[in-house]
């Protein structure tokens, strides 16, 4: 395959590659890593990509997996003693102070959820994947996906309606 | 769409089990101008589910060319040469040889070479009586 050829094709799912990196990583620095580094080494391995059925489907796979470990490696470093111990239950002044609108405080919301309930919110409610696509790149299948995307969405309306009584915006 | 109509697709939305489809209505319904206020609290989620598709990456894809494999083999062809040089200037170590026909000869230069050395050691070693000068002068301080 020529670079072109490569580049065409994976103009049409490099967004996506790059929101799901972002949020999972959050850092947008860290987002664009992600995408590049998946996107070469789809490049690299560019002979067998005729194998796959799916190319989107399997880029978003490794897109997901480089986050995870991303995610693993910081979790085990130092970081990981700034979230356990300052972790407070309601939102923190600098959270609220940070959500200047509405739409940020939902993307709180949406990047407190565990990683997996994360993933599959943004593959299905962003992204508009359905669910068989999903629970294929992910390597679940469709009941769990289900499964997580309503707790999900259930946690987001608790904290929503949360808000709304604390009437901070 | 009628009120009580989206009621039961938000509860369907929160199961998990509307279709892509329906979930389009919601967005739809929730991106308008004005929603029941009752209601009013789900419009920033879906208001940022749509926001959020919109986000695009802003570096360019930049494809590795194929200089850096060559460059590798240029190093290991380097490192292969410099090993075989080593190896091929150490197999002929130079080997002693006479430069004597008369083994009688041989022994009258090297006795010339040694008297020459111990010549020069004497010489130097003048220099070190004045140490003796000095032990004389600390044992008599001793006394």
């Amino acid at each position: 395959m020529k670079e072109r050829a490569f580049i065409t094709l994976t103009n049409g799912f490099k967004d996506k590659l790059f929101r799901l990196a972002k949020r999972l990583l959050v850092s947008n620095e860290e987002a664009e890593d992600a995408t590049q580094e998946v996107l070469l080494k789809l490049w690299r391995n560019k002979k067998k990509m005729a194998e796959y059925k799916n190319v989107e489907a399997f880029a978003m796979t490794m897109t997901k997996n480089y986050c995870y470990d991303k995610l693993k490696a910081k979790d085990s470093g130092n970081l990981k003693i700034v979230h356990s111990n300052y972790k407070d239950e309601r939102p923190s002044l600098q959270r609220e102070v940070e959500a200047k609108d509405s739409l940020d405080w939902v993307g709180k919301i949406m990047n407190d959820l565990p990683e997996q309930q994360r993933t599959v919110i943004q593959l299905r409610d962003i992204e508009q994947y359905n669910n068989a696509e999903i629970a294929d790149m992910l390597g679940l299948n469709e009941t769990s996906v289900r499964v997580a995307l309503s707790r999900g969405r259930k946690k987001i309306r608790e904290e929503l309606l949360k808000k709304h009584n604390y009437g901070i915006v | 769409m009628e009120l009580s109509n989206i009621e039961k697709l938000l509860e369907k939305y929160f199961e998990g089990e509307t279709t892509i489809s329906e979930e389009k209505e919601l967005k739809v319904y929730f991106t308008r101008e004005t929603v029941p206020a009752h209601l009013e609290r789900y419009k920033s989620l879906f208001e940022y589910f749509s926001e959020e598709s919109t986000i695009t990456a802003t570096r360019d894809l930049k494809l590795e060319t194929k200089r850096k494999p060559r460059l590798a083999w240029i190093g290991v062809a380097a490192s292969v040469a410099l090993i075989a040089g080593i190896f091929l200037t150490r197999t002929t170590p130079a080997e002693p040889k006479d430069t004597f026909e008369d083994p009688e000869i041989a022994l009258q230069e090297t006795k010339k070479i040694l008297n020459m050395v111990s010549q020069l050691m004497n010489g130097g070693k003048k220099e070190l009586k004045y140490l003796n000068e000095f032990e004389n002068t600390t044992n008599r301080l001793l006394k």
